[in-house]
């Protein structure tokens, strides 16, 4: 009995929302615009390498975040939705810490040609 | 009771006749998009290794890359998926002949990116002499930006056939779910760019 009372009440709120939800879209879209200004903006600024390399990286993880929170729907949808993308989101940027970190060490930094091929042993073997 | 329900509106982001209460289209292409995630990473991992301890001789990027060019495409595509935001956004409200301007939008743009990227590949290989073999940089780069790029040309065909689709009359507000499945898709693909851009890109002027 009470359902059908109920039932009008949400195609409006569900109207409203969806509404709303255009206007948020063209208001993310036009913030992602302008940081990807501001990013460009970054890249010929004066400052030491450290500070420009970590507020690129903040502006470009703010661009992700409102992409799948917003119009990718993960703020309205279930938080399974979150976890499932996450689990393998977090596994990508795990592996690539890593492998930078092996990579970037002073005991993967490739040796130069003399180290190889020293001039003495060039030498005897000509 | 039957025009009760078939009055009552969809709810586009719970299903009762799953477990998990969400569509399996949608966790499915979550799935997907996940160990999409893990692929990219694997790729990006492997420019951004090479471009640690570059090898002498090496052409220096910011002498390659065209930045003004590249800033156009990622600005594109944020548009882009904008337009298929709104998209979805109007299929779930019944919208056909706004989600159609929607899409076509979102293919217009989608195809503006792709012609950016060949426009690119094309300066790199006939006037910077960097290939996908004469340099790790360009073997990195290529595989890279080009499996990125063969994504968006996935995109661009399924949106092609869902716009298609969508005049034969089957495409209404029930089938909503089939066109955010694939505006998934899309912004998955936005959000590798925005990555892509920021970690082979600019890292490279800094």
């Amino acid at each position: 009995m009470s359902a059908p009372a109920s039932a009008p009440a949400a195609p409006s709120h569900g109207h409203e929302l969806e509404q709303s939800k255009f206007w948020i879209y063209v208001q993310i879209a036009m913030l992602l615009a302008v940081i990807t200004g501001l990013e460009l903006v970054t890249v010929y600024l004066p400052f030491v390498r450290w500070l420009l390399f970590s507020v690129l990286a903040v502006l470009s993880t703010v661009k992700f975040m409102f992409v799948i929170f917003y119009f990718m729907h993960l703020r309205w949808d279930r938080v399974f939705c979150t976890i499932l993308f996450f689990i393998g989101l977090v596994l990508a940027a795990a592996t690539m810490w890593a492998l930078l970190k092996i990579f970037g060490a002073d005991a993967s930094k490739p040796l130069p040609m003399t180290m190889l091929f020293p001039p003495a042993l060039v030498l005897r073997i000509a | 009771m039957s025009s009760d329900a078939a009055a009552a509106p969809i709810d586009h982001h719970f299903d009762p006749t799953t477990t998990t209460g969400i569509p399996n289209k949608k966790v499915l292409m979550w799935a997907f998009l996940a160990s999409d995630c893990m692929f990219f990473g694997c790729l990006i991992s492997t420019h951004l290794i090479y471009r640690l301890h570059p090898p002498p001789g090496t052409l220096p990027a910011k002498q390659v890359f065209s930045i003004e060019l590249t800033s156009f495409s990622t600005f594109i595509l944020l548009m882009s998926s904008l337009m298929m935001a709104l998209a979805v956004n109007a299929i779930q409200k019944g919208n056909l002949k706004s989600m159609r301007w929607s899409l076509l939008t979102t293919i217009f743009f989608g195809c503006i990116f792709l012609g950016c990227q060949v426009y690119e590949f094309r300066n790199f290989v006939f006037e910077k002499h960097l290939t996908i073999t004469n340099s790790i940089l360009g073997s990195t780069f290529f595989t890279l930006t080009g499996t990125h790029g063969l994504h968006v040309l996935v995109g661009v065909i399924w949106l092609s056939g869902m716009l298609l689709y969508s005049f034969t009359g089957r495409l209404t507000e029930r089938q909503a779910i089939d066109v955010e499945s694939m505006g998934l898709y899309w912004h998955f693909v936005d959000i590798v760019w925005i990555v892509i851009f920021t970690a082979v890109y600019l890292l490279e002027y800094i």
